[in-house]
């Protein structure tokens, strides 16, 4: 693991190994929620998590990011075992690994387009400098979005998304998570945004995993998981 | 890390709740440090105007009266004290200087204080900057702040006790006590006391006597009493003549009475003598200081309570404001658990969330400072308007202490939420 981010993305090597994750019903009773067989997705792949809501979609992308543990099984990065690191260091490692795009977007809206996009540098270091306002430009540009200096809450629906996508590619991430991205998004917003979110990822090379339930969405991953057929039991 | 950009998007996400709770905290300040700055300012500048006060004779009553007479100006029914006194206090080794203090008149609000031009001078403390303190009778020296211009006439009406007159104003109860026939010509004017005397016209006493039928208290006080004075001195014309001499001693065989004398003793040990020996035989003597002290003592059990009133009040505004921000914090929720998920460490949004309260209760307690001495300072225009007092109110350590005090107690408490947030688990914030 590198102190701080490489300028290129460092190829990563996600291993998912055998992971399972219990939940509690309303009568506080233990329940499987899913069960995965092991899974190793090599630099620049892309995996489409298909299901029902509720079935586990976001959990699984929690899971990978270190947000959850497992109830059973580990997350390994280039073979070291990230599951079972200390918060902070879970924390240190999705900020220098992961992009996360969320299904609600959830900018600040009283930040403008470049200071969303530039945010997570925030969390390490005081200065953005030239380098990183030149590249938060850059990817406002990449993303079709003129004006960087726009509040972010005077943006539309996909105009929000795009920032979104900006903002997870800001630190050249290795990884790529996003849950839903084109579930709030009407048909030709929604399709403007995974071109540009699978588009970008093949660009950086980053890993691609993506929680979706929208089949034209899915149908573009050549990986894909469906969580619905991974349960074995629902009840206890 | 540098949280200072999410900080401000959070104040600014509070749109007008954040200058409404720094206005909130800054108002709970701002009373305090003007109770506490107003009353010390207060003190000071009665403490002051009684500078060149250093024991004062009159008839048995009320010291608190005779003071508030003297050296407030602020008028009183006074019994007074034979004006032979004066003369035995002149001969007494142990005084320096001795001058009465005679009041009553009024000139168009402006108390007419009747002394002799030593103590006009402040026993040779002050000059005028103007002229020069009278010589003779029917001349007046003013306060610095009487609207009266050199060489002005001005025509003495009789107090009436309990009126309070306007300064700069002759209302109808002044018309109607004229003392028609009577006169002082402004001869001088003096610099700025900072005191109610700014506002008094100061003649001879002998005038005053004159005025009311008294007599002067010298010898020729006879040969004199059918010439009205104050011709020979509005006409302003030629140095006093012997007969004219005024100031002591009262060698007359009458001299009449006098509300207050102020001694200005020799020595410390003589002052206490003084006082001893006037404490009886139908006189009575204190230092301003002693009255000054039991004031002062009544002035401070107010501003203790006010004080504690204020501060109970500061608290419960702080702890609303807390409450606020700890409502606040947990409506952010999301907003928090997704800068985690971006990979924000706790530290940083633990930071986020301390810092933009302390940001706002730090501004509240600066700015209420301000606002204080600004309330401290209209207070003290008002006391100047209303008694000729000049205050110079300063926001000392007293004030800036509890204030800062508070800022760090607020920011204490602010770790509350902050610390909430350090638990919170980020799936649970992310999912709202």
């Amino acid at each position: 693991m590198p102190a701080s981010p490489s300028p290129e993305p460092q190829a990563g090597r996600l291993t998912l190994e055998r992971l399972a994750l219990d939940h509690r019903d309303a009568d506080n009773r233990p329940f499987r929620l899913f069960e995965m067989p092991e899974l190793t997705l090599q630099s620049g792949a892309r995996l489409g998590v298909s299901g029902p809501s509720g079935c586990g979609k976001s959990s699984l992308l929690h899971l990978v990011a270190g947000l959850l543990r497992p109830s059973q099984g580990r997350v390994l990065w280039n073979g070291s075992v990230v599951s079972e690191l200390a918060e902070a260091g879970r924390d240190r490692w999705r900020r220098e690994t992961i992009g996360f795009v969320f299904q609600d977007f959830h900018l600040i809206p009283e930040l403008d387009i470049a200071a969303n996009i530039a945010l997570p540098a925030r969390f390490s270091a005081w200065r953005l400098g030239a380098a990183g306002q030149e590249r938060a430009a850059a990817l406002a540009r990449r993303m079709g979005l003129p004006d960087p200096r726009r509040r972010a809450a005077l943006l539309s629906r996909g105009e929000q998304q795009r920032v979104a996508i900006a903002r997870a590619l800001f630190a050249r991430p290795a990884l790529i998570l996003a849950d839903e991205p084109t579930a709030s998004l009407d048909a030709a917003h929604a399709a403007g945004v995974a071109d540009l979110l699978l588009e970008a990822a093949a660009e950086s090379g980053a890993t691609l995993i993506c929680a979706t339930h929208d089949p034209a969405l899915l149908a573009r991953f050549d990986r894909r998981v469906d969580l619905t057929q991974t349960v074995q039991r629902r009840a206890a | 890390m540098n949280p200072f950009p999410m900080v401000l998007a959070d104040l600014r996400a509070l749109r007008w709740t954040a200058p409404a709770i720094v206005l909130l905290v800054a108002l709970a300040i701002a009373t305090g440090v003007a109770i506490g700055a107003q009353e010390r300012a207060l003190r000071r500048g009665s403490a002051g105007a009684a500078n060149d006060f250093d024991l004062i004779i009159g008839a048995p009553g009320s010291q608190t009266q005779l003071l508030m007479s003297a050296v407030y100006l602020q008028p009183d029914a006074l019994p007074l004290v034979d004006g032979r006194l004066l003369n035995t206090l002149f001969k007494d080794e142990r005084v320096a200087q001795a001058a009465a203090i005679a009041f009553g008149d009024v000139s168009r609000g402006y108390p007419i204080v009747g002394t002799t031009a030593a103590f006009a001078g402040r026993w040779g403390r002050i000059e005028p900057s103007e002229g020069r303190l009278f010589a003779a009778e029917g001349e007046a020296v003013i306060g610095a702040d009487v609207l009266y211009r050199m060489s002005d006439t001005i025509v003495p009406s009789h107090g009436v006790a309990g009126h309070a007159a306007r300064p700069g104003e002759a209302d109808a109860e002044e018309d109607g006590h004229r003392h028609e026939g009577h006169g002082y010509t402004v001869v001088g004017r003096l610099p700025r006391l900072g005191s109610p005397w700014d506002r008094a016209i100061l003649v001879p006493i002998e005038s005053v006597w004159e005025v009311h039928g008294l007599g002067n208290g010298h010898a020729s006080d006879a040969a004199k009493s059918d010439s009205p004075f104050w011709k020979q001195g509005s006409a302003g014309s030629g140095p006093a003549g012997a007969e004219d001499r005024i100031g002591p001693p009262f060698e007359g065989r009458r001299v009449p009475g006098v509300p207050a004398i102020v001694v200005k003793p020799k020595s410390v040990a003589g002052a206490y003598q003084l006082r001893t020996q006037y404490r009886q035989g139908g006189t009575m003597a204190f230092f301003p200081a002693e009255v000054l002290v039991s004031l002062y003592g009544a002035l401070g059990d107010i501003r203790d309570i006010l004080v504690v009133a204020s501060a109970l009040n500061t608290v419960l505004i702080l702890a609303s404001v807390l409450l606020l921000l700890l409502a606040v914090a947990g409506l952010r929720r999301r907003r928090y658990a997704v800068l985690r998920a971006l990979g924000a460490p706790r530290s940083y949004v633990m930071l986020v969330i301390w810092l933009g309260q302390v940001a706002l209760i730090t501004l509240g307690c600066l700015i209420g400072l301000g606002l204080g001495a600004l309330a401290t300072k209209a207070v003290s225009g008002l006391v100047a308007e209303r008694t000729g007092l000049l205050l110079s109110p300063a926001i000392g350590f007293g004030e800036v202490l509890p204030a800062l005090g508070l800022a760090l107690i607020g920011s204490l408490f602010a770790l509350l939420p902050a610390a909430l947030s350090y638990r919170e688990p980020v799936v649970a914030g992310l999912r709202g």
